[in-house]
């Protein structure tokens, strides 16, 4: 039986970030699973690690992502992340899973066009809950925490494409979560913002002993990571 | 960078922790609601308008039906109230009862004893009492006609016998009297009185234009009766001013006063002796005008009267019958506003619609970060909820307004034909409340389609996976 998502809290309170255990999974598209996506995936990452997964498009990395994340349904094989069977628990676990456990960053950055970047933030928060007041203090905190302090009352339409993504990094830490998925956090971005938002990652990452699995085409910002992987045709190499 | 417990911007608080199932505030859904509403301005302002537009018919078509119903209801109880019924002071006819007619018997004194009786009496709202005296009637005394005379006295008018009907005016609201002009005598008064329209045509003046004769004079006499041979009169006069013209069916008689000048008027003529032109007038009140406490009382209450020994008439089947044809306009008129209004609120459902097909990655995105779809539902639920507020709300205004306008407009003209106004009365509190959180409440109901549509999208393929 999975443990219930307080048992996930404590760890998180403990500053460690999730492991990650995957076993056997399978992933198909289309009626009856006529395109298969992952063949069989075995991963697994220790608690405050350093993942990259590579690969060519169609290989399936976003869709691992998204298993990892709860974004999507466990249809065969085992994915335990903080402990938590991600298969036995319902859209509402899932829904509460997603925001107490993982921060997603995405390639086109995710962010409301009609909140400005401050907002953007507290919006992670405000679905914790959290007072507005306090809210408003952490969001704040993060974005000057991402270098952003001065541009918090900014909407996205007048943020650069680096700016957007320090903005969407905040977001996806407000919460504190155990593990950060950024999925091409940098496909959209120079070669110079890509490598500082990278850096950005990396340092948030090593503060808060969170867990890191990054999605990237571009195997020189792969190579940063502690650890490696290349997904081909579905299946890990 | 300070640890979980140091209160970090990243880290949970004691307060805000990890929440199981704790919604999005209501607060910060209104607020995105309502943000979401302004970025789509064009949009939400079309839609926001079909609202109004809805809701003003509605409004306008139901505040018009009422006051037409109103209007009917009270020409066909004169002015009074729609449970209304004249008293007389005559035993009824077996036949009375079935018939909304005064069909009455042999004549029964009216007295203070039968009006306590009928007051005690239950469903009696009101009773109003009612006396006719005979007055011999000259018009502006002391005035030379000619065209410096005022309206009414500018041609030479003859004095005649008419009937004053004398009436509790503190009770004027229970009374069948439509003021055409001017106002009703004062309470007790005993030197104001009001005409009808026939009086305007005896002194020469045009009946659509009644408030010509306000500020003339009359002299009243009441008759006393002199014993001897020949029958022989002398009058107890008295000066009035005429402040109001009615039209009224209280009694037949040209000139309503005040109770108290037809009881003294009485007084006099009992002091008298009877004649054949003048008999004595034996009844303390020659009428009533009873107020049931509501239509479907008013025939329970004249068969008490008819127990009581006294005949009644009351247009309680003529109105039973024309209600039933004004509500089925009403239910029309209402239909129509209904129409109205859902098609608006198929509006809210398109917009809410396109809404979801345009934020469909934002939804992918607050589902990502956590939404459930509970919260995205709601927040979809909250945008249609304050289009129908804010259209319910302008549309209530409007509808108010353009029924006014349009009371106002039949106002003019049926005092142009010397005719009573319509009451151009304010919207009942429970509309002005209801309709919009009605409208809010129907624009929920057209937005759960969309809602439940954002709501049930997969994450992944909201966000575009």
């Amino acid at each position: 039986m999975a443990a219930p998502l307080s048992r996930v809290e404590t760890v998180a309170e403990r500053g460690f970030g999730a492991e990650i255990r995957v076993r056997g999974l399978l992933h198909a598209y289309g009626e009856a699973g006529r395109l298969p996506v992952l063949r069989g995936v075995d991963l697994d990452v220790e608690p405050g690690g350093y993942l990259a997964i590579s690969g060519v498009s169609g290989a399936g990395k976003s869709t691992l992502l998204a298993l990892l994340g709860g974004l999507e349904s466990v249809q065969s094989g085992l994915v335990m992340v903080g402990g938590r069977n991600l298969a036995s628990l319902n859209g509402r676990d899932l829904a509460h899973f997603r925001r107490d456990v993982i921060g997603f960053v995405f390639q086109d950055f995710g962010l409301l066009g009609m909140l400005t970047a401050l907002e953007n933030v507290e919006m992670a928060l405000s679905l914790a809950g959290v007072s507005r007041a306090e809210r408003r203090r952490r969001a704040a905190e993060l974005l000057a925490e991402v270098g952003l302090a001065g541009r918090a009352s900014h909407r996205p339409t007048a943020l650069s494409g680096g700016e957007l993504q320090r903005v969407a990094i905040a977001r996806a830490l407000a919460n504190r979560p155990q593990l950060v998925l950024a999925d091409e956090p940098t496909g959209n971005l120079d070669e110079d913002s890509a490598l500082r938002v990278l850096e950005l990652l990396e340092r948030l990452r090593a503060e808060r002993g969170c867990t890191l699995v990054v999605v990237t085409h571009n195997q020189e910002l792969a190579e940063r990571a502690g650890r490696r992987v290349r997904l081909t045709r579905g299946t890990l190499q | 960078m300070p640890d979980a417990g140091s209160g970090s911007p990243g880290a949970p608080s004691s307060e805000s922790g990890r929440h199981g199932g704790r919604p999005v505030r209501w607060s910060d859904a209104w607020l995105l609601a309502l943000r979401s509403l302004r970025r789509r301005g064009g949009r939400t302002l079309l839609a926001g308008l079909g609202v109004t537009l809805g809701t003003t018919m509605l409004v306008a078509l139901l505040s018009i039906s009422a006051t037409a119903d109103s209007r009917i209801v009270s020409q066909l109880s004169k002015g009074g109230p729609a449970a209304a019924i004249h008293v007389d002071d005559a035993y009824p006819d077996p036949g009375n009862l079935a018939s909304d007619e005064l069909k009455t018997g042999p004549h029964h004194d009216l007295n203070d004893a039968a009006v306590a009786a009928l007051r005690s009496s239950p469903n009696v709202a009101s009773v109003v009492t009612v006396l006719s005296t005979p007055v011999l009637v000259i018009p502006c005394p002391g005035v030379t006609p000619g065209p410096r005379a005022a309206a009414a006295c500018r041609q030479e008018t003859d004095g005649y016998v008419t009937t004053a009907v004398g009436s509790d005016l503190r009770r004027a609201s229970d009374l069948p009297i439509t003021l055409l002009a001017g106002r009703l005598p004062a309470a007790a008064s005993l030197t104001e009185v009001a005409v009808t329209q026939s009086y305007l045509e005896r002194v020469h003046l045009d009946a659509r234009r009644p408030a010509a004769v306000l500020g003339s004079e009359v002299e009243l006499a009441a008759p006393q009766a002199l014993p001897g041979a020949q029958t022989r009169f002398r009058g107890r006069w008295s000066r009035a001013e005429v402040v109001g013209v009615v039209a009224q069916t209280v009694d037949q008689g040209e000139f309503l006063v005040p109770i108290e000048q037809s009881q003294a008027a009485r007084q006099w003529s009992l002091a008298g002796v009877a004649t054949r032109g003048l008999p004595r007038q034996t009844s303390p009140y020659s009428g009533l005008v009873v107020v049931a406490d509501s239509l479907a009382d008013v025939h329970a209450v004249r068969s008490r009267i008819a127990d009581l020994g006294y005949a009644t008439s009351a247009p309680e089947h003529l109105v039973a019958s024309v209600q039933k044809y004004l509500h089925i306009v009403d239910i029309v008129l209402g239909g129509i506003g209904a129409v109205a209004l859902a098609i608006a609120l198929l509006g809210v459902a398109n917009s809410l619609l396109a809404a979801v097909r345009e934020r469909w990655r934002e939804i992918g995105v607050l589902k990502a970060l956590g939404a459930s779809d509970g919260d995205v539902a709601r927040w979809f639920l909250f945008e249609a909820g304050l289009l129908g507020l804010a259209g319910g709300v302008v549309g209530t205004v409007a509808g108010t307004a353009l029924a006014g306008s349009v009371a106002l407009a039949v106002n003019r003209y049926l005092v142009d034909q010397g005719l009573q106004g319509i009451d151009i009365g304010l919207l009942p509190a429970a509309w002005v409340l209801g309709v919009p959180l009605a409208s809010a409440l129907l624009a929920v109901c057209g937005g759960l389609a969309p809602a439940l549509r954002a709501a049930g999208l997969p994450v992944r393929e909201a966000l575009g996976g």
